[in-house]
């Protein structure tokens, strides 16, 4: 049981906004350099049952508003250190602790009911495509998946469709910078094309 | 030269405590680049604050008998180390070369995964944010490339180190980028040093051209 700290009951004596920065600077500053309960208790009257009133606003949910409300004043007595006045003033400093609690919870919250389908970032995707051949989310390739094929194919070829489907060059061009007929880039093409197709089926 | 900064309206929402989680990430990594948003949200978060304590409530009725309780238990918690915990690990790496990550960006650093070479000068790392979206730091070397795509979903990025274009803009370190359904872009990088850059993606990418059109029906594949 707590002795010695009052606990506020009513709501007399509501301070003007900036004296009540001065004097919670000072009670911030106490309880920095002396571990000061009392000081922390003034601070704890003030601030918690606003940002319980806050919380419960924006969540609509009381054990998760006491659970910040918790979470912020610990945070201000154990790092009441790190209070900066010149930075701001006492409730900007607690409300800013509050609100990435506030993110942080969030964070843990969000459960996986929006799970990302591919463990990839890339998933190539075909779904807009009208085609009877179109790929599925299931049959989703990723960028790496696609990589690994494209490192079995034999030099000449890779080298052609990295010029064509990712430099976006036409084969026109690849034919001039390798220096090859263009029937040579038509054939290796198709080639390589024919080879991922393979492979592709065999992934099913 | 930051020129892409989070709109006014996300900036608000984020000083408010209102953001998703995966932009209050970003847009907080953005701030801890770009003095001008930290000085806006600093005045947003002292608002905010007014707002919230200067509001006259009514104190009994916010006052609960665990309070008392809860202010003894916390008096009895010990001081946290000064400064503030942070982690040992501030840098990754890729390929010897260290890249200094923005401070809200420094407790994942020990969460990113291995780096994996992908086509068209890009590499990957897989960064472990949990189920708040897919992230991932991605870098393109000189010539990097990624497949022109549009998204399913909401793709955030946040330009670490180097510069890189897409066919809309052109972006620098500490640039912000919110990308969408409503975009069609295909980031590449001319730097010679290259471009880092960390994103977050809620929903798989919408590849449009280039190496997905492998995937595309085969009967198409064919010129
Ligand atoms: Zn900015």
């Amino acid at each position: 049981m707590l002795v010695g700290i009052p606990l506020q009951s009513n709501n007399a004596n509501i301070p003007k906004p900036k004296e009540c920065a001065q004097e919670m600077s000072q009670f911030l500053v106490t309880v920095a350099d002396k571990r000061c309960k009392r000081s922390f208790a003034e601070i704890f009257n003030y601030f918690a049952p606003r940002l319980r009133s806050y919380c419960l606003k924006q969540t609509g949910n009381e054990a998760l508003a006491m659970e910040l409300v918790q979470d912020t004043m610990s945070n201000v007595w154990q790092k009441a250190h790190l209070f900066n006045a010149d930075k701001g003033s006492p409730s900007t400093w607690i409300f800013t602790i509050a609100r990435n609690l506030r993110f942080d919870m969030l964070r843990k919250q969000q459960n996986r009911k929006e799970d990302i389908c591919s463990d990839d970032l890339w998933p190539i995707l075909c779904e807009h495509t009208a085609d009877a051949n179109e790929v599925t989310l299931e049959e989703q390739m990723t960028l790496q998946q696609i990589n690994t094929m494209f490192e079995s194919l034999p030099e000449k070829q890779k080298v052609v469709i990295e010029a064509i489907y990712i430099q976006g060059k036409s084969q026109q061009e690849v034919a001039l910078e390798l220096d090859i007929p263009l029937g040579t880039v038509k054939s290796r093409t198709r080639l390589a094309l024919q080879r991922l197709k393979e492979l592709i089926k065999d992934d099913d | 030269m930051i020129n892409y900064h989070p709109t006014e309206e996300q900036l608000s929402e984020f000083a408010q405590g209102l953001s998703s989680p995966a932009l209050a990430l970003v847009i907080s990594a953005h701030i801890d680049m770009c003095g001008k948003c930290q000085k806006h949200v600093a005045r947003l978060e002292s608002d905010s604050a007014k707002a919230v304590f200067e509001d006259q409530i009514n104190i009994a009725a916010n006052q609960p008998k665990e309070f008392a309780s809860m202010l003894a238990d916390i008096t009895c918690l010990p001081v946290s180390e000064s400064p503030s915990a942070t982690p040992k690990e501030s840098m990754i790496e890729l390929d010897g070369r260290k890249f200094a990550v923005p401070r809200a960006l420094k407790r994942y650093v020990d969460k990113t995964g291995n780096w994996s070479h992908l086509l068209g000068n890009l590499w990957q790392a897989p960064v472990d944010l949990g189920p708040i979206g897919k992230a991932h730091f991605i870098f393109m070397q000189k010539n990097g490339r990624v497949p022109e795509h549009t998204h399913r979903g909401t793709e955030l990025t946040l330009v670490i180190d180097g510069e890189f274009s897409d066919g809309i803009s052109h972006y620098d370190t500490g640039d912000f980028i919110l990308m969408n359904s409503d975009n069609t872009h295909a980031p590449h990088s001319e730097a010679s040093e290259g471009c880092l850059v960390f994103s977050i993606v809620d929903a798989p990418l919408h590849f449009t051209s280039g190496i997905a059109r492998l995937l595309n029906p085969f009967s198409h594949l064919f010129f």
